[in-house]
């Protein structure tokens, strides 16, 4: 039996007769389906790199950071990976920011780059380079309170060192992983002080491994900031004052700003700044995003309407039966209708799947090719934009299905017969 | 020829001044011209003539599958003449069942989905049973399951007449019903129509066999669009 109803009839009848060219239907579905895998991936992929960008940012602790000045986007980038090309500011200046009173917290911080000796059995999976920071244990974790250490077996233990320690490193996450270190073991880095030519290198114990807080605190080594300083050889030096405010709001950073601008090659990032200049970047890429997604799901609908169109110009002999057998032009229309929505929803749901199993991949891909610059999840691909995706496949199979479906349920039913024979 | 009922007085089809041009280049081809005709319910109407001679085109116009260019065509007393497609098909829709030469069954269904198809648009439940009971009667039964390119050719149109038959129609139109079958077949075919016809279903054929036609209660000749002679029971009119 076709259906009890006629709903499920026509379906029923729908579905047999795509079934009835299964190459063709299965290649034009592939054809939906990538495309729909293609623009949720991007989706995906912008809402995840969005959420990654503010997660990290969020994780830095920091409201605002006091730094040498230059480009804003430079400062972005060193506040999600730790930097390069760093510029320093004086110890002093960090004395200065202190007697502000709108502060409620405030910690200097020193950012170097160590190069990894070759002793990791994961060479392939980590740059050769090494975040290094210098850090006042203290002012530190009060601005990152969320910070702990690592437990189980190997990591117990775990402390920050004091801040007179010269051997002492407690590293992130990320790099006790890629350099399978262990609390009690050893870990050398080498490191070119300023205004040396060769690096020098240097063994530390490590005291401590942090868990796991998805930020750059992931990949570095941190230390005690005056022992950073010294075998950076830039004593007195820093990178960055990062602070709190009492007050969290725009006009309090901007007074802060104006306060503390006065000082000589200092720039004041407040981390909104940050964050809405990333997420502006990419808003931007946003938009090509979206029209390399339209482009393709424009050119797998062309498909489905050809599909369709073929099919019906087959079937021209079966649609003037079912006329004459008391199809009315409601039921062809709807019949063709229906084989449309249907390649559009298989090829829909094939595309979601498709994307939502091939993010791992493209998270994998994305993070070896390019440098992200954040910690978390790359491709977010949420359940709004997966019924989004479904939802919009369906309404463009609506459209799609229109003209076919005219055009057979248009055919009168002698000449629909006279022509298919 | 078959006998028919006496004391029928209201006809189910009837046309009156029936013509129908066809535009074929620059000629006007008069497939249908000028004809007077009325059918009885439980009558089984031959209509023969050669290849040209209209016979398709006048089943058709009969059938409310084509308007006339000129004349009236009422069906079951309603003039349908000026209606459009939609309205044509309200007419015919569980009123005419159709049987062709061709049998254009759809190549995807099964013989028992075939035979439903019509009331899928007729919005009607389908009852697998009584599906079943119509193709036994027909001699299909095992074939229930089976899909078109499965059976004969006799078996493609007894099919055909099942599926027209499943809706109940007053009226089956055959266009060479028989036309694709060997001979053993469609005689087999006509023995089919003279049961129906006794059940109380109208029928019009057209065939090109003489010895088929002469079984109807009625055989009509067209030759050039017109009624040449016709022939019932006993009797013969040019």
């Amino acid at each position: 039996m076709l259906a009890e109803t006629h709903l499920f009839g026509f379906f029923a009848l729908a579905i047999k007769n795509l079934l009835r060219r299964l190459v063709r239907t299965i290649l034009t579905t592939i054809g939906v389906a990538l495309a729909v895998a293609v623009a949720v991936s991007l989706a995906g992929f912008v809402n995840g790199y969005k959420t990654a960008i503010s997660r990290s940012i969020d994780l830095l602790g920091f409201q605002v950071m006091v730094m040498a000045k230059g480009c804003p986007y430079e400062a972005a980038t060193m506040m999600l990976k730790g930097g390069t090309g760093l510029l320093y500011l004086p110890m002093s200046t960090f004395d200065q920011v202190s007697t502000d009173k709108s502060v409620s917290a405030i910690t200097p911080v020193f950012i170097g780059v160590a190069e990894k000796e070759q002793t990791s059995i994961r060479e392939d999976a980590a740059s050769s380079f090494i975040v290094v920071s210098g850090i006042n244990t203290q002012s530190f974790t009060e601005m990152k309170p969320w910070l702990t250490f690592q437990s189980g077996e190997g990591f117990k233990g775990g402390r920050w060192f004091s801040d007179g320690e010269t051997r002492e490193v407690v590293l992130g996450y990320e790099v006790a992983e890629y350099e399978q270190r262990k609390v009690g073991d050893t870990i050398e880095l080498s490191i070119t002080p300023a205004g040396a030519l060769a690096p020098k290198s240097h063994e530390f114990n490590v005291v401590g491994i942090l868990a796991r807080t998805g930020t750059q605190d992931d990949g570095t080594v941190f230390m005690p900031l005056a022992r950073a300083q010294e075998i950076f050889n830039r004593p007195d030096q820093i990178t960055l004052v990062g602070a709190k405010l009492r007050e969290f709001s725009t006009a309090a950073i901007r007074q802060f700003e104006e306060r503390w601008l006065s000082l000589p090659e200092v720039q004041i990032v407040g981390l909104q700044q940050v964050k809405s200049t990333l997420l502006s970047l990419v808003g931007t890429a946003q938009i090509m995003i979206g029209a390399v997604a339209a482009i393709a799901i424009i050119v797998a609908i062309i498909g489905v309407v050809n599909t369709i169109l073929m099919s019906v110009y087959e079937r021209t002999g079966e649609i003037g039966i079912m006329k004459a057998i008391g199809a009315r032009r409601s039921d062809i229309f709807e019949l063709i209708w229906y084989e449309t929505l249907a390649l559009c929803i298989g090829g829909g749901i094939t595309g979601v799947v498709i994307a939502f199993l091939g993010s791992g991949i493209i998270e994998y891909l994305l993070r070896r090719l390019i440098d992200v610059g954040v910690q978390g999840d790359l491709v977010s691909i949420s359940p709004a934009i997966m019924g989004l995706s479904v939802g919009s496949t369906v309404i463009i199979g609506f459209f799609a299905g229109l003209y076919p479906a005219w055009r057979a349920s248009s055919m009168r039913p002698l000449e629909a017969i006279r022509s298919g024979e | 020829m078959a006998e028919i009922d006496s004391g029928i007085t209201e006809p189910l089809i009837s046309v009156t001044g029936v013509t129908k041009h066809y535009l074929r280049g620059s000629e006007t081809v008069r497939a249908v011209d000028g004809v007077d005709l009325s059918l009885y319910p439980g009558e089984m109407v031959a209509i023969v003539g050669p290849s040209g001679s209209g016979k398709t085109t006048l089943v058709n116009t009969l059938a409310c599958l084509d308007t006339p260019t000129t004349g009236s065509v009422r069906v079951n007393g309603v003039e349908t003449r000026d209606m459009s497609e939609d309205e044509l098909v309200s007419v015919r829709r569980g009123f005419f069942g159709f049987v062709f030469q061709k049998f254009y069954l759809l190549p995807t269904l099964t013989v028992a989905e075939n035979v439903e198809l019509p009331l899928l648009f007729l919005r009607r439940p389908a009852s697998r049973r009584s599906t079943i009971s119509l193709l036994e009667s027909l001699g299909l039964s095992s074939r229930t399951d089976h899909l078109p390119r499965e059976l004969s050719g006799g078996q493609m149109q007894r099919v055909a007449i099942a599926r027209a038959l499943i809706v109940k129609p007053r009226v089956l139109i055959a266009d060479e019903p028989t036309g694709s079958l060997d001979r053993g077949t469609g005689e087999g075919i006509f023995d089919l129509f003279e049961d129906l016809c006794q059940q109380g279903l109208t029928i019009i054929v057209t065939t090109h066999n003489l010895a088929l036609a002469e079984r109807a209660h009625r055989m009509i000749t067209l030759e050039d669009g017109k009624i040449a002679r016709e022939e019932s029971k006993g009797s013969q009119r040019s």
